[in-house]
């Protein structure tokens, strides 16, 4: 149950299926926006809770 | 019934406000055979589709001012002083707009199908299903209008049309079971009941917004 | 509010650990499927968001009803503060599924049901942000999103069954409450932990969300000049 599938670091970025196409591009780009997303909407709502504290004040 | 026959005579007297969207209909509809080089079969494929599409766009149009008149000059607030029974007078108010709108752009819906695809049989079996949908689009729309009351139909408009997305998944199932010959009437049973459920329940809400608009 | 504050390191944190952990699994030791290939990898970040996003309109359409009926302030707050948060998680499940679609179906979109009603619920997010922010009366705001949120909630269970009903691409929802999961216990395991993970990292960011909606409409209050 866990074993690792990919062996390298490279088998891992490109994620070679067993038809021969490597769909590591689009499981990295998706893994990226979902970062990217989450990441930027955390940041705005600290920066603007900041800010409309320090307007308040 | 007098309330109806009051709001028939009120918007029979403004004619920019029932004339304007039918001419609209009527033009759309002549546009569309124009973006088509002509063949009967290219016109009648995608007919359908722009038919939906008209309607809605002209039931929006419709209803762009519904209540913004008597709003401005007091009207409704004499009603919603007076107790009167305000989503009677409101659901009597979108009746009156679907029977002088609604109507006359399902007819002419027919006979334009009639003219434009090439089975004439379909003109009358989409003539029903036309009338509920109509019914149903001039509902919601008077929701949205009811909501951006004072801001302009674009708001209420993109705020309703989402709504109305999932209804035009089921016209666009009719225009197939029509096209293959089979019996449509269970989709036209359906379009009744949502109509039914909206009818009861679309002034009530409305009326409440009124109500708040004017607090 | 307090209270909530003092909780929400914990839950940030856990989520977070819970979150990176399953993505790792699914990611790595998680074995490729026979059909999909590796591309199937992608339901550990699709299915969580598209679970998110139409679980986060039925807490607004419960917390509108709330409001509607016993007049809490707080809970339009809420209503008003999950809109943008629904809005970017509909966009991650709408981004997702179209990428995961080119290496599966061949093509990023396809106007079936499913996707179409995700989009749908997108756009309505996205009116209710415009309609709330169009009016300078907050309270009337206020009833009338509220109303909104009720009368769109329609939506919802099309959205639910539109994979059903309809014939499509999309695949049937893998996993349902009712029935064995049509998806194998190995693959199973890392995605109920993704979908828990990013649940609790979503509340956090509802939890920042309605903090921030809080402060600004309370500002005039002294409880929120001593508080900030």
């Amino acid at each position: 149950m866990f074993n690792i599938e990919f062996n390298t670091l490279a088998e891992a970025l490109l994620m070679q299926s067993q038809n021969g196409q490597n769909h590591g591009i689009y499981v990295w780009s998706v893994v990226l926006i979902v970062t990217l997303c989450i990441s930027i909407s955390f940041i705005f709502y600290k920066y603007k809770i900041k800010e409309i504290s320090k307007k308040i004040k | 019934m007098e309330i109806i026959k009051f709001e028939f005579l009120k918007l029979l007297k403004k004619s920019r406000g029932w004339l304007g969207p039918i001419l609209v209909f009527i033009l759309i509809m002549v546009a569309y055979p124009l973006t088509v080089e002509v063949s009967d079969v290219e016109l009648s494929q995608s007919f359908f589709s722009i038919l939906w599409i008209a309607a809605l766009l002209v039931v929006m149009l419709a209803t762009e001012d519904i209540f913004l008149e008597d709003f401005s000059d007091g009207t409704l607030e004499q009603y919603a002083i007076l107790q009167k029974n305000l989503s009677l007078i409101v659901g009597s108010k979108i009746f009156v707009y679907w029977l002088v709108i609604g109507v006359p752009i399902s007819m002419l819906g027919a006979i334009f199908c009639v003219g434009t695809t090439s089975e004439s049989a379909f003109g009358y079996q989409i003539l029903p299903v036309l009338l509920v949908s109509t019914y149903i689009f001039m509902n919601v729309f008077s929701f949205g209008n009811a909501l951006s009351l004072t801001k302009g139909s674009v708001l209420g408009t993109l705020v309703t049309l989402p709504l109305l997305l999932p209804l035009l998944i089921i016209l666009g199932k009719v225009v197939v079971a029509i096209n293959f010959d089979l019996n449509y009437s269970g989709f036209l049973f359906l379009l009744l009941g949502i109509l039914s459920i909206i009818i009861m329940i679309i002034p009530m809400i409305i009326s409440y917004i009124i109500r708040a608009h004017l607090e | 509010m307090f209270q909530v504050n003092r909780a929400y390191p914990y839950i940030f944190y856990l989520s977070l650990i819970t979150y990176l952990l399953s993505i790792f699994w699914g990611l790595f030791l998680t074995p490729e499927d026979f059909v999909q290939g590796n591309s199937y990898r992608i339901i550990y970040l699709h299915v969580p968001a598209s679970f998110i996003s139409q679980s986060l309109y039925l807490a607004m359409a419960i917390a509108s009803a709330v409001y509607l009926i016993w007049k809490v302030k707080l809970s339009v707050y809420l209503v008003r503060s999950i809109a943008p948060i629904g809005a970017v998680t509909t966009f991650i499940a709408l981004i997702s599924g179209s990428i995961w679609g080119i290496p599966t179906w061949g093509t990023w979109w396809v106007w079936d049901a499913r996707i179409v009603s995700t989009l749908i619920l997108f756009i309505m997010y996205l009116g209710l942000i415009s309609l709330h922010d169009s009016f300078n009366n907050n309270e009337k705001a206020d009833k009338f999103l509220s109303i909104l949120v009720l009368v769109g909630s329609v939506n919802i269970p099309i959205i639910k069954m539109s994979v059903e009903w309809w014939s499509t691409l999309h695949q049937p929802a893998s996993i349902t409450l009712s029935e064995k999961p049509a998806i194998d216990l190995v693959m199973l395991y890392p995605l109920f932990g993704s979908i828990i993970g990013f649940t609790g990292l979503i509340t956090c960011l509802v939890i920042l969300s309605s903090k921030l909606q809080i402060i600004k409409r309370e500002k005039n209050k002294s409880w929120v000049k001593d508080y900030v």
